[in-house]
């Protein structure tokens, strides 16, 4: 994993130095008197009632290591073959099986990116807007159900609801190549993910996430994501095809 | 460009098999039958300007060539410009197109991929999200302007106004990478898109793109295009790295 971090520290760094747009005031974000965004003002709320998601957010990077960061080893509850492919990933031995590491972005690593998103919210459909690897999301809000028997896909297929000031996706129909942290805790077709979004004020956000795979992990379990919203900026373009050096460093098949 | 037929006949396949591409798009006039009423007028948002959100279906002719339309010669190439297209067009370089190479398509090149693409208004900006590589463009409508001096990007720097019902939207800052389209008429860093969208009916787009690229052309040059509305669909996933096959096919290295 040392060149993914290189990368990470690398373009971080040098990226939004020489970027455009990069200091836009975002409107409608409450401010000191000093000019300077108030963070832990109460969260916005619509005209419905129930909190605004919009705007651009960053998740904590540790959680894209490793998933279960927050909890105990032995607290994961790996089917015995999941463990296996789990330990037989660690400390990279098996780098190039992660469809990552070949540019292939996919659920629900795209979350936990070290790069920036921006959720906007719109009538039957909420979008985020990934700043790594320049893709998006749709999460439908229209009501419509998830698929039955999806064709298997990268992103896979998500629906969106409130529960009281939670909101809640289902994602199902997850290609089961897809890693769930570089650490490369393994799923199977069977993964459901529900994600909770908890805006706890203005400028911070948890998503409660839940690895439902009966076929991998003997139990749902969930871990809390936390996340911090990044005012006053904008996404940059992420092109991971362009100049890509990583993947002939990587070991494994 | 075999290939890429091939490419396309593949994504025909996959939308059998995929999800949700039988969704009934709401606030569609439809006949008595129920089918979509196409050259219905063009709805309208509660301030008055044309809403032109929904998934367009690109006429694929201009992906090919976006000077389809044009009479030979009437594409302003300064030489060096149209020696490297008459080298691309005979299939000299076809292996270094970014586009096969899964690398971003460019604008407006990304207007006629041969793929929907969704367009979506909110307050402050337009969204589009491109089928085409799962890869989305904002367009600013928050009345900033144009970088001045833009680190140069593939998608570049996108902003929008309206003149009277038509969305003006100004972008700058390419990299100079990109192709217009696949017989390869070429952009430098000095590339400048005006893409002016005007949806017409119901189901019909117009894009007039204008061409200002002083660093290839002697003077800008305009083409026009006309996606179709597609109803009772959704976009699908389209991951270009995915076993990606092409390009070791197309070209030979000199």
């Amino acid at each position: 994993m040392l060149p993914r971090i290189i990368l990470v520290s690398a373009l971080l760094a040098a990226g939004p130095a020489s970027a455009q747009w990069f200091h836009v005031t975002t409107p409608g974000i409450p401010r000191t008197p000093d000019g300077k965004p108030n963070l832990t003002a109460p969260t916005p709320r619509g005209p419905d009632g129930k909190p605004l998601l919009n705007g651009i957010w960053q998740m904590n990077g540790k959680y894209l290591q490793n998933i279960a960061a927050d909890m105990k080893p032995e607290d994961v509850p790996y089917q015995p073959w999941a463990e296996q492919l789990f330990q037989a990933r660690q400390n990279g031995a098996l780098g190039k099986t992660d469809p990552a590491a070949r540019c292939i972005p996919g659920m629900p690593k795209l979350d936990a990116l070290p790069y920036p998103f921006k959720i906007i919210e719109t009538p039957g459909m909420v979008m985020m807007l990934f700043e790594g690897f320049t893709t998006f999301r749709q999460i439908f809000t229209d009501g419509r159900e998830l698929p039955k028997d999806p064709n298997p896909a990268w992103f896979g297929y998500s629906v969106g609801k409130w529960e009281g000031d939670d909101w809640v996706v289902n994602t199902i129909g997850i290609k089961e190549s897809t890693w769930l942290d570089n650490a490369g805790r393994p799923h199977s077709d069977a993964l459901h993910l529900i994600e909770r979004f908890q805006r706890r004020d203005f400028g911070h956000m948890d998503i409660l996430l839940t690895i439902d795979d009966p076929k991998a992990y003997t139990k749902p379990w969930t871990v809390k994501e936390d996340l911090r919203l990044i005012p006053d900026t904008e996404l940059l373009e992420y092109v991971c095809v362009e100049n890509e050096k990583d993947y002939g460093h990587l070991v494994g098949k | 460009m075999i290939m890429r037929i091939i490419a396309a006949v593949a994504l025909l396949t996959g939308a059998a098999s995929a999800q949700w591409l039988t969704t009934k798009t709401p606030n569609v006039p439809r006949t008595a039958d129920g089918k979509p009423n196409l050259t219905a007028p063009a709805p309208r948002l509660a301030d008055g300007k044309p809403d032109l959100s929904g998934i367009w279906n690109p006429n694929p002719k201009y992906v090919r060539d976006i000077a389809v339309d044009l009479k030979p010669g009437e594409v302003p190439m300064q030489p060096w410009a149209e020696a490297v297209f008459k080298e691309r067009l005979a299939g000299l370089h076809s292996y270094e197109e970014p586009d096969a190479n899964c690398l971003p398509q460019g604008v407006p090149k990304l207007d006629t991929a041969p793929a929907p693409w969704k367009l979506i208004q909110v307050p402050g900006q337009v969204v589009i999200l491109y089928e085409a590589f799962t890869q989305f463009r904002q367009i600013f409508l928050d009345g900033r302007k144009l970088p001045v001096d833009p680190n140069p990007i593939w998608l570049g720097y996108s902003v929008g106004h309206w003149d009277g019902d038509t969305l003006v939207v100004e972008s700058n800052g390419f990299n100079g990478k990109a192709w217009l389209d696949q017989v390869g008429h070429p952009t430098t860093e000095k590339l400048r898109v005006t893409e002016k969208y005007r949806r017409t009916d119901f189901g019909h787009m117009q894009i007039e793109i204008t061409i200002d690229d002083p660093g290839a052309y002697t003077k800008p040059w305009t083409v026009k295009e006309g996606p179709t509305l597609l109803v009772d669909s959704e976009l699908l996933e389209f991951v270009c790295s995915e076993n990606e096959q092409d390009v070791k096919h197309m070209g030979t290295k000199k």
